[in-house]
């Protein structure tokens, strides 16, 4: 049924807002085809310097490099922490245990706790082990977190008990209770939970700028700043052309999973 | 079947970490870190991988920070977590700094390189002469006579006029005072096309300190901190308040333009080469740009002495830039790499090219002797003046610069109140007072961490 | 040791749980011991590492409150769960059930320790890089430390109380006039008889909830010395605006979106794509946008004759153009979220009205607003922890803070004291009043989200 009745309202609407909010990335694009010449004679058309921005932001400021670097970055920490909330999801529903509710609120309590407060006795922490300009500063930390656990303790929380009890008839241990029943019905929960972290972690920002220094493990989003200044007659374009690339994988990311990234919220399963 | 496939790409994925790092380890490396992004960077990138061919047993990497204060910071982080280069860029306001910092075990940070030559009057054949460094350089950068670290890029603050519009509005002579800036403002914005503003220069504590240097003034104690450790700023000095008030007073007629941000070094050159003001206060560091970049937007850049306060003796500039330091802990071979680098990389052919690039002062006379020798200055009449304004100081602790623990604090305070003032219009005595307090306090808690 | 102030927080201790005791009708003298040992017990918890220093005889009242402060935080952290124990151990067999929750279902039989090993990554994770460094920015908070130097030295509470100086405005006073006022009104209005049906009463209580938020907002802001209170003025300014422009603009677009109309699908993914841009990469592009020189906006402007802004130049049109980036960075989560809210309202309740004879507005205001609190709730915490956190990358980008720090947010804040001017100590004290806000909300979170926000389904 329809609520408003002049559906042709409707879509004009729609599409104007799809333009407003699109309007700072076609912007985006335009100008990181352009020199600075083009962008300063404000042509709304696409300029002649794609090949030449393309060139400086990929082999003279190496962010291809970046991006692999944010991609490996993402990735361990998307499986890794899909895997310890899995486990931990598990502990919690399915057993019993002396102190659960201490163990439960330990979990708790670290959700007033986010990294950003913490930022300056968390770098002073993990400089003291050593790892300043190393891969594990930037994944080991992030490996796990309540709001995986809770996702997945709520998920299963959900889930008619007669599975596993089905399954422990079967003899099958709790590991093979997760992989072989849980983890196949639970697919949207993971795919949520992957998309939070994928774009979570890919657009990280604070903390790889202050442990990474070294050029050939940054994240993309600190090498952005070595863009602003390439060169004096190409500072729009390159810079733009950057902030281009370094957004599609996050967003391809998200638009594919979009729905699981809905549903992986209990909000919107409860009243 | 699903847990082994996952378990494989995890091990995947943790794979990338031991790949990552992985470092060719032939032949020694020498990481050098620089404050500069732009052609700069490519500059010395260009140096380094000559160096590299020369020196086949080393192999130099630079890498670009944003600006000094970003490097200072990330370099302060590195050695936290011991992840610090070979060698690295500090501005001068750096330098007490350097000289104190301690790693957490309490080693010096730095090695001063005096310290590392151990009287060699060479290192691989390069020579290490620093008899040949210009007075300037010189009176700065030595403690106690010796060189702490290798002077690289150095400059001092200079003013550029837009001579073409200049002309148009009947200004015959470059002014040299405040007062006579003033003049000639007034003419050019009673013209018909005139310029949106008339002069601009970035909110960055050098230029006050320049100009308090000018004025004799000093910006510490003790001598500016050179006959001993300074205990105490003089932000809101006589000399300090004139500077301020005046460039207030300029904005308030309209005719100082602040392009909003603090240290916005980008932003006012493109105002001066856009033509929205006639006259710009800037680094001698990009006299070469400018100049080149006035020309393609259709106008002459002339470089002249920064202007001064009329109503007292000018004693003249300092000045600025930044010197490169050896970090402390290398292995005798890396450190033999990274001094072979620092000397070669400061030479008379590479200081005079640097100098040409750029517009930062040859900080050799052997260089300066090569570019006379070479016609450079009679075709680039700008290019003389950073290095004329630098000799016209009369020697003084004033014109020697400030040396003081936590400077670059000290001045995020002065930029701070500045721009309070200019965006906020805060009163300028008060403002200058309570930022005296401050950099007081920073100072204090600097010196007894480290006195 | 500082023996008053020992006894002034076993004193307090004990009165709690001497009522936690009456509650649950047991000898309440046996909750006065008890207390009294928590409240010693929770008096040292900060105390015994500061020493009790915030009393020495030559600390400032300021140092004195702050101490007094701590003594009773530290009582009511280590009572208040002693007294949920207390409750939970002198309940009868039933309760005793129902305070530990819910039971478990097709448990599987395994010794205790295979759950903690599942459990192991987990918490060790959160126990080395969350809770040590948390403590140890309480360490940290005492201290007078600077990156590149080993040495440091104590400093008590100082780099708090330079933070502080209480000096409450006319604004603060205002708003608690008006709290009163409406709540003597509303009073008064109750006492004369049924007030569910009184339009004045049904209006003053859905007042009353803003007019507290704005007097605690007021009165936080009012506690901090006048630079930091600018510092903290401009994070709750931009977090605001980020907030209410972002659900509003968000609700509005979703409702557009939720029509069942031909590539409903399409429109929606060109909607809500820019969530998963960065905030880093929002700040770039905005800052190319709002460029005095070469960008988009002011061109735009100069051509419709509206003149030329000097975004990045005005204090409050700085604020302006972070909250524009962030509003445009968080518009596609708050669509995303609101078409499924509005999916979620059962389209039978709906009709329902609509054949009651309510118009679409009506509709709208009596069934699909309160429909969505539970949502809007939700998202004006995600939203509140956006504007809190990850701004910090926008900010870095489009302003570094300024002009003269208006946009420099509390995160920012203790970017540029800690990483940028090297002072680890009050970058630290920093994080702990950001820490206390945070904590703040996410209590609010809880007592509110338990309870059901929706009446409408």
């Amino acid at each position: 049924m329809s609520l408003i009745p002049s559906r042709w309202y409707i879509h004009l609407l729609l599409w104007l807002a799809c333009f407003i909010i699109g309007l700072p990335l076609i912007y985006a694009i335009i100008v990181a085809t352009q020199t600075n010449a083009e962008v300063l004679s404000f042509n709304f058309s696409f300029g002649t310097a794609l090949e030449r921005n393309w060139d400086a932001v990929m082999n003279v400021r190496k962010l291809g490099n970046y991006m692999l670097n944010s991609t490996a970055q993402a990735l361990i920490v998307t499986i890794g922490k899909t895997v310890l909330s899995l486990l931990a999801g598990l502990a919690f529903v399915y057993f019993r245990f002396p102190g659960k509710w201490l163990v439960f609120g330990f979990v708790l309590v670290t959700l007033m706790m986010p990294t950003e407060i913490l930022i300056i006795a968390l770098f002073r922490f993990v400089s003291s082990l050593g790892w300043g300009d190393n891969f594990l500063a930037i994944t080991v930390p992030f490996l796990a977190s309540a709001t995986g656990a809770f996702l997945f303790r709520q998920h299963f929380a959900n889930l008619p008990a007669e599975l596993s009890e089905a399954a422990q008839l079967d003899g099958a241990n709790p590991l093979q209770f997760l992989f072989r029943v849980l983890i196949p019905i639970s697919w949207n929960t993971i795919g949520a939970l992957a998309v939070i972290q994928f774009v979570y972690v890919w657009n990280m920002y604070l903390w790889p700028l202050l442990i990474i220094r070294d050029e050939r493990i940054q994240v993309v989003q600190v090498g952005l700043g070595a863009l602003r200044n390439v060169d004096a007659s190409l500072t729009y374009g390159p810079l733009m052309l950057a902030a281009v690339v370094a957004s599609v994988p996050p967003v391809i990311v998200f638009i594919l999973l979009q729905r699981q990234f809905l549903s992986g919220f209990a909000i919107t399963r409860d009243k | 079947m699903i847990r082994k496939s996952m378990l494989l790409l995890l091990a995947l994925a943790f794979s990338v970490i031991a790949v990552a790092p992985a470092l060719a380890q032939n032949p020694i490396e020498v990481k050098v870190w620089i404050a500069f992004t732009d052609g700069r960077l490519d500059w010395a990138r260009e140096k380094a991988a000559a160096f590299n061919q020369q020196f086949p047993q080393y192999n130099v990497i630079i890498e670009g920070y944003d600006n000094y204060e970003t490097l200072f910071a990330s370099t302060a982080l590195a050695f936290e977590n011991n992840t610090q280069p070979s060698v690295v860029q500090y501005f001068e306001a750096a330098t007490q700094n350097a000289l104190d910092a301690k790693t957490a075990s309490g080693e010096p940070q730095f090695k001063p390189i005096f310290e590392a030559l151990a009287g060699r009057e060479e290192v691989n054949g390069i020579r290490a002469d620093f008899d040949d460094i210009v007075p300037a350089v010189r009176n700065y950068y030595t403690i106690d006579g010796q060189f702490a670290s290798m002077p690289w890029n150095t400059s001092s603050a200079i003013m550029f006029s837009n001579a073409n519009m200049l002309e148009a509005a009947g200004v015959e002579s470059i002014p040299d005072t405040w007062a006579g800036i003033e003049e000639a403002c007034a003419k050019i914005m009673a013209m018909e096309n005139a310029p949106a503003h008339c002069i601009t220069w970035p909110n960055h504590g050098w230029f006050f300190e320049q100009s308090v240097a000018q004025q004799g003034a000093e910006l510490v104690n003790n001598g500016n901190g050179r006959q001993a450790r300074a205990t105490e700023t003089f932000i809101a000095s006589d000399a300090a308040i004139a500077f301020v008030s005046w460039w207030k007073s300029m904005q308030d007629k309209g005719y100082y333009v602040y392009t909003g941000a603090q240290r916005d070094w980008t932003g006012t050159y493109n105002a001066f080469i856009a033509q929205n003001v006639a006259f710009l206060i800037y680094s001698s560091s990009d006299t070469t740009l400018i100049t080149k970049d006035a020309r393609e937007a259709g106008f002459e850049a002339v470089a002249s002495f920064m202007p001064h306060n009329g109503d007292v003796e000018y004693v003249g500039n300092l000045i600025g830039g930044a010197t490169l330091w050896l970090t402390n802990g290398l292995s005798k071979e890396a450190e033999d790499a990274a001094l072979t680098f620092l000397l070669w990389f400061s030479n008379t052919e590479n200081a005079a090219e640097w100098h040409q690039v750029t517009g930062y002062i040859p900080i050799r006379t052997s260089a300066v002797e090569l570019l006379e020798a070479q016609g450079w200055y009679e075709e680039n009449p700008n290019s003389r003046v950073a290095s004329a304004q630098l000799a016209a100081a009369k020697p003084s602790s004033a014109t020697a610069g400030a040396l003081v623990g936590g400077f670059p604090a000290i001045r995020n305070v002065v930029t701070t109140a500045i721009e309070n003032i200019l965006v906020n219009n805060a009163d300028v005595v008060e403002t200058l007072k309570a930022a005296q307090q401050d950099a007081n306090r920073i100072l204090e808690e600097y010196n007894l961490l480290n006195g | 040791m500082n023996v008053p102030i020992m006894a002034m927080a076993a004193a307090v201790g004990a009165a709690y749980m001497a009522w936690v005791f009456r509650q649950m009708q047991r000898p309440f003298w046996w909750g006065l011991g008890l207390g009294a040992l928590t409240g010693t017990l929770g008096s040292l918890l900060f105390m015994t590492p500061l020493d009790f220093c915030t009393f020495e005889p030559e600390r400032k009242p300021m140092d004195n409150a702050l101490g007094v402060l701590l003594v009773l935080a530290g009582v009511a952290i280590v009572s208040y769960p002693t007294g949920w124990l207390a409750r939970y151990f002198l309940a009868r067999g039933e309760d005793r059930k129902a305070l530990r929750g819910e039971q478990v279902k097709g448990a599987f039989n395994a010794p205790f320790f295979v759950p903690l090993l599942l459990l192991a990554p987990t918490l060790v994770i959160l126990a080395l890089f969350l809770y040590y460094p948390a403590l140890d920015l309480f360490r940290l908070s005492t201290l007078l430390a600077r990156l590149g130097t080993p040495r440091t030295a104590f400093r008590c509470v100082d780099n708090f109380s330079r933070l502080l100086d209480p000096n409450f405005t006319i604004v603060t006073l205002g708003l608690l006039i008006a709290a009163l006022v409406i709540l003597a009104v509303m009073w008064f209005l109750r006492r004369r008889g049924d007030v569910f049906r009184n339009d004045v009463y049904r209006t003053l209580s859905s007042v009353l909830p803003i007019v507290l938020l704005f007097l605690l907002l007021s009165a936080t802001l009012d506690l901090f010395e006048a630079n930091y209170r600018s510092v903290v003025f401009s994070t709750f300014y931009i977090a605001g605006w980020t907030v209410s422009l972002g659900l509003v603009i968000g609700l509005a677009v979703a409702y557009l979106a939720f029509q069942p109309v031909k590539g409903a699908s399409i429109y929606r993914t060109l909607l809500i794509w820019p969530y998963a841009v960065s905030p880093a990469i929002a700040g770039i592009i905005f800052f190319v946008m709002f460029d005095p020189v070469g960008g988009i906006i002011n061109h735009v402007l100069g051509q419709l004759g509206l003149g030329q802004p000097q975004w990045l130049k005005d204090p409050w049109l700085a604020r302006w153009t972070i909250i524009i980036a962030s509003v445009w960075k968080t518009l596609g989560y708050n669509i995303l979220f609101y078409i499924a809210g509005l999916q979620n309202i059962a389209n039978d309740l709906l009709e329902a009205a609509a054949i009651d004879g309510a118009n679409a507005w009506q509709r709208f205001y009596h069934v699909v607003l309160p429909g969505l609190s539970p949502i809007t709730f939700f998202l004006v915490i995600t939203n509140i922890t956006y504007a809190f956190f990850e701004l910090f990358g926008t900010v870095d980008f489009l302003t570094r803070g300024g002009p003269a720090g208006s946009t420099s947010i509390m995160i920012y804040e203790i970017y540029t004291r800690g990483i940028i001017e090297f002072d680890i100590g009050r970058a630290a004290a920093q994080s702990i009043i950001l820490f206390i806000m945070v904590i703040g909300v996410t209590i609010f979170q809880f007592r509110t989200s338990g309870r059901s926000v929706s009446y409408g389904a």
